[in-house]
């Protein structure tokens, strides 16, 4: 892998510097920053919480348990270690497949998911950004370099947070031929984003 | 040691940020990213793309009580005037007391939430500083300031976990006084397992900049298991 694939796709937004200030005032312990933070971000970082958890109650405690983590952490974080945003987004979602780990109670995926949860991240993914996500045109075309069904199983997982396993249930696919499609998805993209 | 073939490294960061790796394997994995950088590197290069796959994610508005909660989670006080502050005082006065004989009604009926490792950092005198507990069931992180515990003019005392065969982990700054909980992230806690020791840094207001170390180690403590 050459050095120029390990640096940031692409250069900070204006969105990013907001964030970098917040999160620098936040290691400086000033609360305001943490509660201007909390409202710019906690509706994104709740809804992955939530699609992931599927139980309101408990993607509430963990959006508590994420933002004690943004706040103790801030000053680890620093512009040389990327976007700010991504870097919130993987505490809130590593958070949520931890806590699945230990909760036996997620309701099991009911019959009309896969639809929804299939079609609402591709509806939207058309047109522009949201303004949480800086614009990459590089990964969108990569993305779109990538077959149906390996798109659909990255989503399930990424957006879902279900493992091979609950995918190979919803997608109706053998477990090997799931994996094998995400294997050579992340591959196709790591192809497409260095070349 | 496992090999050090980027392919294989990349391989693994890419299911570990969309969430595939799951189980034993996603946890001594990050194990691995905690203590080596360029692990993290390869981690932090997927979470900045994959982010991409949940665009058409919709925000949804967290109801008021959580950020009221973490408020509380944090110590972090709204500012108040002076005469808010007495009639306050008077409610308050009120609502401890009833709350103060549900807490102790609702504590008693709880199991009792025994620490999964403690340490006890002292200083060279014997005298206690801090009591450390790690609560590994409920992923939380007790830390209870001895009366000798004060600070560094202008400074903070940072608490590390020291894993076996990899850089210090920070679990925070530690408080002057009382008593302070906090939640510990995954990285944290797999840094924990792997530890018999804890030190304590003298660091810049609100800790280290750096996320290593930068000022002077002034306590290492045993970290044993209990429980």
């Amino acid at each position: 892998m050459s050095p120029i694939a390990e640096s940031s796709a692409e250069s900070p937004t204006e969105f990013d510097e907001q964030l970098l200030r917040l999160l620098g005032r936040c290691a400086a312990a000033d609360a305001s920053a943490l509660q201007r933070l909390y409202e710019l971000v906690s509706p994104i970082l709740f809804a992955c919480l939530a699609r992931i958890l599927r139980r309101r109650a408990l993607a509430e405690e963990a959006l508590q348990d994420v933002f004690v983590s943004i706040w103790q952490r801030a000053g680890q974080f620093s512009a040389t270690r990327g976007r700010p945003m991504a870097w919130m987004m993987s505490i809130a979602r590593y958070r949520a497949i931890d806590l699945l780990r230990h909760e036996r109670h997620v309701p099991a995926l009911v019959p009309d998911l896969p639809e929804r949860l299939a079609a609402q991240p591709e509806a939207a993914s058309e047109g522009e950004s949201p303004a949480w996500l800086p614009p990459s045109g590089l990964l969108e075309h990569c993305l779109a370099l990538l077959t149906e069904r390996q798109k659909h199983c990255l989503e399930l997982a990424f957006v879902g947070g279900n493992s091979h396993e609950d995918i190979s249930r919803l997608t109706g696919s053998p477990l090997g031929t799931v994996k094998s499609w995400i294997r050579r998805g992340l591959q196709s993209l790591r192809q497409c984003l260095e070349a | 040691m496992k090999p050090d073939n980027p392919e294989l490294v990349d391989r693994l960061a890419s299911e570990y940020v969309l969430g595939t790796l799951r189980g034993p394997a996603r946890r001594r994995f990050e194990r691995w990213r905690a203590s080596t950088p360029h692990v993290d590197q390869r981690c932090r290069y997927w979470e900045e793309h994959l982010m991409h796959v949940a665009k058409g994610l919709q925000p949804v508005q967290p109801p008021a009580h959580v950020w009221l909660a973490i408020r509380e989670r944090l110590n972090l006080a709204p500012r108040r005037s002076p005469r808010r502050w007495a009639r306050s005082l008077a409610l308050a006065a009120s609502i401890v007391f009833v709350a103060g004989l549900a807490g102790l009604l609702y504590w008693r009926s709880l199991p009792a939430v025994r620490a999964t490792a403690v340490a006890t950092i002292s200083a060279k005198s014997g005298d206690e500083m801090w009591q450390v507990e790690v609560f590994g069931t409920t992923n939380r992180l007790v830390v209870q300031a001895a009366r000798l515990a004060t600070r560094p003019a202008g400074q903070d005392y940072e608490l590390w976990a020291l894993p076996k065969g990899g850089n210090p982990v920070s679990l925070g700054v530690l408080p002057a006084e009382g008593t302070s909980t906090r939640a510990l992230t995954a990285i944290q806690k797999a840094a924990l397992a792997n530890s018999i020791q804890v030190a304590v840094s003298i660091e810049p207001p609100g800790g280290s900049p750096t996320g290593q170390p930068t000022g002077a180690i002034v306590f290492v403590a045993p970290l044993r298991a209990s429980g």
